[in-house]
């Protein structure tokens, strides 16, 4: 979707297991949901 | 990330859920998470999982505790680029501050941070927050991230932590980003994304969104 927008150079960070521990784990897992950094350019 | 990893998980043409209803339990969950954050939620909180989301601990340890305990993010923004002295930032679902607080510490005096939220007891704290550290290049607004309250061009960063995936209309999310910033800024935020899709049933349950 960022470059559908026009964004450039995106770019994705390695998976965090945001969940694990935690009471929304099992919705996680079932899901393959981890938490990522992302980062993208608006164009000059 | 593979292939078929889906960010977010849903377009406006098939919104499976009503906007409002998803923002009236957004805002009562994470007010209960500024008012209570020891709590037991379905996500994470506090000092906790800003280390496991490899947060400089240096550096949030300099935190007051009200700018910290209330952190449910999600991933780390500032992983994949640090932020630059005097840049301008806009955090998308800015929360008790926690990430606008530590932009304002990359910034300095000569940046600027703009918070925005759509829930009252967070706004509250943030600002509250804001006050006693004397973080003056911080300030906070109420608004939602697919009508930011920041003028076009404004911005040369865009953050949010574990907000996005909140928004039915990721699209117009998106939109809003390219607009505050100036040309050549940087959107550089945290979210979840599922590996496997989730199935049309599933996302028409609130909960999931909000868990």
């Amino acid at each position: 979707m960022l470059e559908e927008v026009g964004f450039v150079d995106v770019r994705i960070g390695e998976p965090i297991d945001t969940f694990g521990g935690a009471g929304g784990e099992e919705n996680a897992r079932n899901f393959d949901v981890s938490g990522y950094s992302f980062i993208a350019r608006k164009p000059d | 990330m593979g292939e078929k990893t889906h960010f977010g998980g849903t377009e406006q043409a098939d919104m499976p859920v009503d906007v409002d209803e998803l923002r009236a339990e957004v805002q009562k969950k994470y007010a209960a998470v500024a008012v209570e954050p020891d709590a037991e939620y379905h996500f994470h909180t506090g000092r906790f999982i800003a280390d496991r989301c490899g947060y400089d601990m240096a550096v949030v340890d300099t935190l007051p505790p009200e700018a910290i305990e209330s952190f449910a993010g999600v991933a780390n923004p500032f992983e994949l680029r640090a932020l630059e002295a005097g840049e301008h930032v806009v955090d998308l679902g800015s929360g008790a501050g926690f990430d606008s607080f530590l932009a304002g510490i990359a910034v300095g005096s000569r940046g600027r941070v703009v918070g925005v939220d759509m829930t009252q007891e967070m706004l509250l704290k943030a600002s509250d927050t804001a006050e006693a550290m004397g973080a003056d290049n911080v300030e906070f607004r109420e608004g939602y991230i697919e009508d930011l309250p920041v003028e076009d061009g404004w911005a040369d960063v865009v953050i949010s932590n574990g907000v996005i995936n909140l928004a039915p209309d990721k699209r117009q999310v998106f939109d809003e980003i390219w607009r505050v910033l100036k040309a050549g800024g940087v959107v550089q935020f945290a979210d979840i994304a599922n590996g496997n899709e989730v199935p049309e049933e599933a996302r028409r349950h609130i909960d999931l969104w909000t868990g």
